[in-house]
């Protein structure tokens, strides 16, 4: 299938007393249509600075981005400037991501005013949109502060594919929700993805679900990818440490289950402070004299899959 | 036996609203023995705030006690004046919040907080900085007497709820409750801070009370296990009884929802039917009726009571069974 939208060595900095700091530091990733790609790493590690700088809302300083084939510009304020008609976003915050001023009528048909898209009516249109989230029509006069969090995500869903987008870019889509409606959630987005085929990115740190929704996968560490590809064989066979690391550290609510745990020692280096050579290499558990010195360059299993280590599990 | 550390009686508790009271607690039951982890599970708008706001007496203006106690090693804290409850917080009964950037203050060095907290002790300040680097070692801070200097926000996620740990724990209160204390956390850090509070717990020996959504946390943490639903206990136990053989049709939903526990990918993930009942017109019969896919019509009528020796659930269905089986 063709990508719909592919970035090539993209980088996002900002500059601080005496330098830059590197949030996005050369990523490449190809996200396919009707496909899910879920980013995974822990806080700080840029996976939402790369979410924004997609859609344009941060600053790239590096690398191209090409959606449906035409490649990007960047703006004078150096941010990309895709068509917010084909990519959509869902921020973190459901409740506050939507205006308290505005009821959910208003805020579905804010999309179609902005955009001027003449050919549908407004109101009626967000009715629909309400409909195909699964939330009755009594929901369009309330304000936000009268939903629960599950159903004002609901409406972020309805309001981010109200113009039919081709990518969706849902950043934490279930955080801080209940486990019994996450499921919710993640079952309307695969579905309005059938329906739509639509490319979904997701951004989270919540491995559980990506097992679930996402094709395929990138694991971010420091503003890198340091393994990304196919979301089934990352799971089944990591090939980074730090992959592995994350994986066997998702707690099992099964009270038998033996804790394989890898312990990582200390805390992520902070991106002004970038390790030198492998930058895994402070915290990873099978660290070698090579790894403090020389940065790993990409290698390949297969196809799809990709990973930065020099000794890679598996070998 | 000695006592529980905590004995919570038929405590209810109401918020008035402008709608009329909202009956956030209701007949709630639960005890912490010495020495014991123990886990209270649910959802948002189980109760859990509510519940911890009360043992610490820290409810909200308009929330009332409508009937019940809280027994801490004792004594009814209840009916404690607000001098005695200060006496009692931050000596016996220490918390840690979900968020430490704001439990922690952003304008004063780690060193001056862990201070702040000996205010009862009277030994000298560098005695004090001794403990507090002595206690900022036990869980795990590297170079801890540089940290005395240093600001919250010079420390990352995890140090910073390491040190609200230190914090709770530098008075070794009998009793810690930990309100969803590794949320805020990445994996591999959660990890880490549950492994350490398990250590603590067993060195300083005293209970924990841990609140969490996260169900592998409680599994990895926890002794016993309390299940909430919607303002009641619905199902208490070992944590193994509980997680291996739930009973209260509830706690099987809960656990089934779980992507953790679903081994196979799946695009279709399990979700609990229905929502919340409205806690200020309180449904007749089993609070959980409306999202049972078993309920019978007793269901609707009188509301079960708990049943069972250890592990226990507030289910009419597990009376029949009871019944049946002699």
């Amino acid at each position: 299938m063709s990508a719909l939208l592919s970035a090539n060595d993209l980088r996002v900095r900002y500059p601080v007393r005496g330098g830059f700091v590197n949030v996005v530091h050369g990523v490449s990733l190809n996200i396919k249509r009707g496909e899910t790609t879920a980013i995974v790493g822990e806080s700080g590690s840029g996976k939402t600075t790369l979410a924004m700088a997609l859609c344009g809302l941060a600053p790239v300083y590096g690398g191209e981005v090409r959606f449906e084939g035409d490649l990007l510009h960047r703006d004078r304020k150096n941010r990309l400037n895709p068509d917010r008609r084909r990519v959509a976003l869902m921020f973190q915050d459901p409740v506050g991501s939507l205006n308290p001023r505005m009821t959910v009528r208003k805020a579905l048909a804010e999309p179609f005013r902005i955009h001027k898209v003449e050919s549908v009516e407004p109101d009626r249109e967000a009715l629909s949109l309400l409909d195909k989230v699964g939330l009755g029509a009594e929901f369009a006069d309330r304000y936000p502060h009268q939903l629960s969090g599950g159903q004002a995500r609901r409406v972020g869903v309805a309001r981010a594919l109200a113009l039919r987008p081709h990518l969706l870019i849902a950043d934490e889509p279930t955080a801080g929700l209940d486990v019994s409606i996450q499921g919710e959630v993640l079952n309307l987005l695969s579905q309005l993805q059938q329906e739509m085929g639509l490319g979904i990115l997701v951004i989270t740190h919540n491995l559980n679900i990506v097992r679930h929704v996402a094709d395929q996968m990138a694991i971010m560490y420091l503003g890198r990818f340091i393994e990304q590809g196919d979301s089934g064989q990352i799971f089944t066979q990591p090939r980074h440490p730090y992959t592995a690391a994350l994986l066997a550290a998702n707690p099992s609510p099964d009270p038998d289950a033996q804790a394989s745990r890898i312990e990582l020692k200390g805390d992520v280096p902070g991106l002004l402070q970038r390790p030198p050579g492998c930058e895994f290499h402070t915290r990873c558990p099978g660290v070698r004299e090579k790894c403090r010195k020389s940065f790993p360059e990409a290698s390949t299993d297969g196809e799809s899959r990709q990973y930065h280590c020099f000794y890679p599990l598996g070998d | 036996m000695t006592p529980p550390v905590l004995d919570i009686q038929g405590l209810s508790i109401a918020y008035a609203t402008d709608r009329g009271p909202l009956k956030a607690l209701r007949d709630v039951n639960l005890s912490v023995d010495e020495g014991r982890i123990i886990g209270i599970v649910g959802e948002s708008g189980c109760g859990k705030s509510t519940l911890i706001s009360a043992i610490i007496r820290l409810l909200a203006p308009n929330a009332q006690i409508v009937q019940g106690a809280v027994n801490f090693k004792g004594r009814d804290l209840l009916g404690l004046s607000s001098e005695q409850m200060r006496a009692l917080r931050g000596d016996e009964i220490s918390m840690v919040f979900q968020d430490p950037m704001t439990s922690l203050n952003p304008t004063l060095t780690i060193g001056r907080q862990m201070a702040d907290v000996q205010h009862r002790s009277t030994t000298s300040r560098p005695e004090k900085n001794s403990r507090s680097v002595g206690m900022l070692e036990r869980v795990g801070i590297p170079d801890p007497e540089a940290q005395l200097k240093r600001y919250p926000h010079h420390l990352s996620g995890g140090m910073r709820q390491r040190v609200a740990i230190a914090m709770a724990l530098m008075a070794e209160p009998s009793l810690l409750i930990a309100d969803e204390p590794t949320t805020a956390l990445d994996a591999t850090l959660e990890v880490q801070i549950i492994q350490r509070l398990k250590d603590l717990q067993r060195e300083l020996g005293c209970s924990i009370l841990f609140i969490s959504h996260h169900l592998g946390v409680i599994a990895e943490l926890c002794d016993e296990v309390v299940v909430m639903y919607a303002g009641e206990v619905v199902e208490s136990g070992s944590l193994r009884a509980v997680f291996k053989g739930p009973k209260h049709p509830y706690t099987r939903k809960l656990l089934e929802c779980d992507p953790a526990r679903i081994t196979g990918r799946t695009r279709e993930l399990p979700v609990i039917e229905g929502s919340l009942p409205n806690l200020v017109n309180l449904p007749d019969g089993c609070i959980f009726r409306d999202r049972c896919s078993k309920a019978e019509a007793r269901c609707g009528i009188e509301p079960p009571i708990m049943h069972g020796e250890g592990h226990r659930a507030a289910c009419h269905l597990l009376e029949e069974r009871q019944e049946s089986s002699p």
